[in-house]
């Protein structure tokens, strides 16, 4: 809302957000972000969306006049800048000690993910520019969703905090511009969102078996996984200091995630029956790419006896069918499935084609429309044109009616990821993802 | 002893090249049409219609128009309408 009204104010007309209390720090980001940090806002006490209605009318009573104050007399608050140092230098006893200070500084300042970091020497950073043909000043884009200027010198900051090496850097760079482009402002309501919504990176093409980025046990901690880990946090950092995705200012997750420490991995491409994910993108196998699904969660669906096409596939499809259908607009709508060997090649020694295995899911993953909208009343004003009808049904005309968990079967993307069990990962995900080619940044 | 020193991660803004200042207020809302912008979300109607009611009964005069463009980010033609027939405006997301 903060960027509604300074559009409007953008217009010539005064105008003013009314923000809950837990929002202001994210009011004072988002005003920052859309270009007027002097932006007037009033506060109350609590979030509207999940109060009584007498609570949501006494709050704003009790707000009147700050509201009132804020539409009549010109604020006073002035736009501040808390980070003017290019360089910052920490002085130890020796190198560990000075290291240990600056970690320490670091975290206070909420720059890292409170796990020790390696410092972004002059050094570090010139050698990690040295992986990509791009030039220390070239911008890739701007970084939501507070859109820090995401040069390749910033981002090889953040990279070499988190160890990567020059060879990732063309993996780190094509990802923060997938972010860019992912979803309606490059993702921005999703990742600013209270729900736990987090960026996942694919890889695959040459260059994933080239940097050691493992698509079997992908990710779990350990020895095997340390490229993915590397790599996503190197994003993981870039997407909090360029794009300002800092907890309780532009990251309003209720609980959170660890998802929120951005998994990468490679698509197990050797043990796939099927073109690559990237290649159902447009891509041919000798190129490499980077592909960023926004995940709202996780789930195990085990196989434990199923050999055939049809029992493995429904075995997924009951699976995927959990949480809530949106009836509105709301993005978080599709299925990422990280289906293993072990369930991928019995379905393709049948015949099936990945397209065909994505249909047969779709159209087997049914479930209670009622249960499946309980999360929004019928009554919500974002409910869309075409499913105003269920305000005329009863709870349980809602309960016996059935109807499909996705829109269609390209809600559905199946990457083939794991060893040699038949235990698929199912992500909600939504908005769709993007994918963005990676050999435009080799050097 | 050892100086170590290291680049700062955190990127400059684009919003913050070009900042904008809000515009300068009334001294009344007296005779003044009100903008109400809401993002769909339950309770921020309730708030914002309460916010017009009281801002009538204390000021002679006033309109009130209420929007929504039923999700946010409002529609661009939401926020351009509201501001084009509202001498100002408030919104509420409802979180």
């Amino acid at each position: 809302m903060c960027h509604d009204m300074i559009e409007v104010e953008k217009m010539g007309k005064p105008a003013v957000p009314i923000v809950s209390g837990r929002f202001e720090d994210d009011a004072l980001a988002s005003s920052r972000t859309f270009g007027m940090p002097d932006l007037q806002f009033v506060i109350v006490p609590r979030i509207y969306r999940n109060l009584a209605d007498d609570l949501c009318v006494s709050q704003t009573e009790d707000a009147i006049d700050d509201l009132i104050a804020s539409l009549t007399s010109d604020g006073t608050q002035a736009a501040q800048s808390d980070n003017d140092e290019s360089t910052l230098r920490f002085e130890g006893e020796d190198r560990y000690d000075a290291v240990l200070k600056m970690n320490r500084e670091f975290t206070v300042r909420d720059w890292s993910d409170a796990l020790p970091i390696l410092p972004p020497t002059r050094e570090a950073v010139e050698k990690l520019i040295e992986g990509t043909n791009l030039d220390a000043n070239d911008i890739v884009c701007d970084m939501p969703p507070g859109f820090g200027i995401a040069t390749v010198e910033q981002i090889a900051i953040n990279s070499a905090m988190a160890g990567a090496k020059p060879e990732h850097m063309p993996i780190i760079i094509a990802a923060v511009k997938c972010l860019s482009v992912t979803g309606g402002h490059g993702g921005k309501s999703m990742l600013m969102s209270t729900s736990p919504q987090a960026p996942m990176l694919v890889v695959n093409g040459p260059i994933a078996k080239k940097v050691g980025l493992n698509g079997g046990s992908a990710l779990g901690p350990g020895r095997e996984n340390e490229i993915n880990i590397t790599i996503g946090r190197a994003f993981y950092l870039c997407l909090k200091n360029i794009g300002m995705w800092y907890p309780h200012k532009m990251d309003m997750d209720t609980i959170g995630t660890t998802r929120k420490f951005v998994p990468c991995l490679a698509e197990n491409e050797d043990a796939s029956p099927w073109a690559s994910y990237a290649s159902d993108r447009g891509f041919s196998d000798d190129r490499s790419a980077v592909s960023i699904f926004t995940t709202n969660g996780e789930l195990d669906v085990q196989d434990q006896g199923n050999t055939s096409a049809e029992g493995l596939l429904k075995t997924l499809a009951y699976g995927i069918t959990f949480g809530n259908r949106s009836v509105g607009h709301l993005q978080s709508q599709e299925r990422l499935i990280f289906m293993p060997p072990d369930v991928a090649l019995p379905v393709a020694a049948e015949g099936w084609s990945k397209e065909d295995a994505k249909n047969f899911i779709f159209e087997h993953a049914y479930g209670s429309l009622g249960k499946f909208i309980q999360f929004m009343p019928a009554k919500d004003a974002r409910v869309e044109e075409e499913w105003q009808w269920i305000r005329g049904k009863t709870e349980q005309e809602l309960l016996d009616t059935t109807i499909p968990l996705l829109a269609s079967p390209d809600k559905i993307d199946i990457v083939v990821v794991g060893a040699d069990r038949a235990k698929t990962l199912v992500f909600p995900t939504g908005p769709s993802p993007e994918t963005i080619g990676i050999d435009q940044y080799l050097p | 002893m050892h100086l170590l020193e290291v680049s700062n991660p955190v990127a400059q803004q684009r919003g913050m090249i070009n900042i904008f200042k809000p515009n300068p207020r009334p001294s009344s809302l007296d005779g003044k049409t009100i903008g109400l912008i809401w993002s769909g979300t339950h309770g921020g109607d309730l708030a914002l219609n309460r916010a017009g009611e009281m801002i009538q009964e204390r000021f002679s005069n006033v309109s009130v128009n209420f929007y929504t463009g039923g999700n946010y980010p409002t529609p661009p033609a939401v926020v351009k309408q509201a501001a084009k027939e509202c001498d100002l405006v408030i919104g509420a997301t409802a979180d």
